[in-house]
């Protein structure tokens, strides 16, 4: 019989979901301390020591987009690949 | 005017204010940690935007309900679907 939604599927998009939701929230606070509250802290102070010299705060970024937008570029480049087909002989 | 040039013409400002802040142009004198939090600001919008995204789908798939009157009337039409092509003959 063919296999239809279950209870449980609502508990994995919830998961993961959630789980979206999390790591934003934890992305998001980790790079506001580092970019916007860390220039008003003074340089010995401890926290300094959980953060990356502030240059990474721009290139970390920027690298990732990059890879981003080489997965983005790969994957329509392998579709298009498999998808071509042969020209028509008449 | 149009939307279009209204964002462009708000975009440009605050670029050119955050140019002005970064490099220095008019010579401001800011203090350093002004100057400090300036720089990174483009970047700084850009990941607090994906973050807010990025949220938003993850919220929406967690509490989007499921349908199984739905799932089960689509299953039924792609059998139909399915056998209607097969008649017809298509290769599956």
């Amino acid at each position: 019989r063919p296999f239809i939604n279950t209870p449980q599927a609502t508990g994995a998009d919830q998961a993961v979901g959630f789980g979206l939701v999390g790591f934003s929230l934890l992305l998001f606070t980790y790079y506001t301390i580092w970019v916007i509250v860390l220039p008003f802290v003074d340089s010995d102070h401890v926290i300094h020591s959980y953060f990356l010299p502030r240059e990474y705060s721009v290139i970390l970024p920027g690298v990732a987009a990059l890879i981003l937008l080489l997965c983005v570029g790969t994957f329509i480049g392998v579709i298009t690949w498999k998808n071509r087909k042969p020209k028509k002989v008449d | 005017m149009t939307k279009l040039l209204e964002w462009l013409l708000g975009v440009s400002l605050i670029g050119v204010a955050w140019g002005l802040v970064t490099f220095d142009l008019l010579d401001l004198q800011l203090p350093p940690q002004y100057r400090e939090l300036a720089w990174p600001m483009p970047v700084y919008l850009l990941v607090v935007f994906g973050c807010y995204s990025l949220a938003t789908v993850g919220y929406r798939v967690a509490t989007f309900n499921d349908c199984e009157d739905a799932a089960k009337e689509l299953q039924a039409q792609i059998k139909e679907a399915k056998e209607d092509l097969k008649k017809k003959g298509l290769k599956m």
